[in-house]
């Protein structure tokens, strides 16, 4: 009877210890995670639709945002800095960039942009120093993000306030674009 | 011998099975800890950043949630109305009040678990942007959530089971404010149900 109370509570003690090493390593091992399904969706400095306000697309992630369209592009700043950008305006942008893990790192809308133009640089602190050392011509007007998270996923989202929008809201989304260098 | 290890195998079983059991529970539980309750709505203004709890952190790899950054804005919802009730598919409800400043809001109704947004029938309103609200001299607004017709703001539901109510704030003051318990929010009024 004593050895079974003392397994029963070994049990429970490590059923504890269990708990904890599976909430700290799901993250960093979860197979499912918004990096993973990007992943199988295309590859590296290229937008995935994740989400049309009609639904059309199929979701790479849950799409919960209607009246949005969002598209995602995944980066790494090893291979340099990421410039991010779009012509023309739209009724409302925000745009996040999240490290591999799926955590928010930074978020700005449409109303802390240069005339409320989607352009943005991604970099890490060295290449900023580098970067703003002679500024390129094509991020004179840009927005520079700093991060050293290395790997990470950009996510513009745009509002479609009604469906006769749509159309133009999908050129818009089409023409964003994500490059390295 | 044989009783050693059928104990030992005893409290691995417990050991793994409890532990993964009860990290699951807990990552489905609505309440996380960051939870913060206005009225009958509920946000997570920590989902997805550093400050999120473990629990939040490990939900969301689960799921596959890219959240909302806190210049974007902020979801709230609700899985009851004002008086504590669970929602309804099946009934009808009044969302009347005023929300925070923001650059705009939306208003959809939900699945409880998923939250993705319940499909209406073809031709119905299944969601509601502050843009196209009717809103009253005062600029409050009420909207009727329900599966009959009605007039002014509608949100058409259909089916049965629960629901529940997203009402999320774009551009809004609100996500980031060290305040932001003392914020009013539309109240949720069951108005009737069916059957």
């Amino acid at each position: 009877m004593g050895k079974l109370l003392s397994a029963l509570a070994i049990g429970i003690i490590g059923a504890g210890i269990v708990h904890i090493v599976i909430l700290f390593l799901l993250p960093s091992v979860a197979e499912n995670g918004p990096w993973q399904r990007l992943d199988a969706a295309a590859g590296h400095y290229t937008f995935v639709s994740v989400n049309r306000a009609d639904g059309a697309a199929s979701p790479t992630i849950r799409p919960i945002h209607p009246f949005f369209y969002e598209a995602a592009c995944r980066f790494d700043l090893r291979d340099g800095v990421v410039h991010i950008h779009a012509p023309g305006r739209v009724p409302f942008w925000s745009m996040s960039v999240y490290d591999k893990s799926g955590e928010n790192i930074y978020s700005l809308t449409d109303r802390t942009a240069t005339d409320g133009d989607l352009d943005l640089v991604i970099a890490t602190p060295a290449q900023l120093i580098e970067v703003k050392k002679d500024i390129p011509t094509d991020f004179e007007k840009s927005i520079f993000v700093e991060t050293d998270t290395g790997k990470g996923i950009a996510l513009v989202r745009s509002f479609v306030p009604d469906d006769s929008w749509a159309p133009g809201m999908d050129r818009y989304m089409k023409s964003l674009v994500c490059q390295s260098g | 011998m044989f009783r050693n290890l059928l104990l030992t195998l005893l409290t691995f079983c417990i050991a793994i099975g409890g532990g993964a059991a009860s990290v699951w529970y807990a990552l489905d539980a609505d309440d996380g800890f960051d939870a913060l309750h206005v009225g009958a709505w509920t946000a997570f203004p920590d989902l997805g950043t550093t400050k999120a709890s473990p629990y939040a952190k490990a939900a969301a790899a689960r799921d596959g949630v890219l959240a909302l950054g806190h210049a974007e804005g902020i979801r709230f919802i609700a899985s009851r109305d004002s008086a504590g009730r669970p929602l309804s598919v099946a009934c009808t409800y009044r969302v009347a009040g005023n929300t925070p400043p923001a650059r705009f809001w939306t208003l959809f109704p939900a699945d409880p678990h998923s939250l993705m947004p319940l499909k209406a029938k073809p031709g119905l309103p299944g969601k509601l942007q502050s843009w196209a609200v009717l809103r009253q001299p005062d600029g409050s607004f009420a909207v009727t959530v329900g599966p009959h017709p009605a007039p002014g703001n509608w949100l058409a539901i259909n089916g049965g089971g629960g629901m529940t109510l997203a009402l999320t704030l774009y551009d809004t003051p609100a996500a980031t404010s060290s305040e932001v318990g003392s914020l009013e929010l539309p109240r949720i009024k069951r108005v009737g149900c069916d059957g």
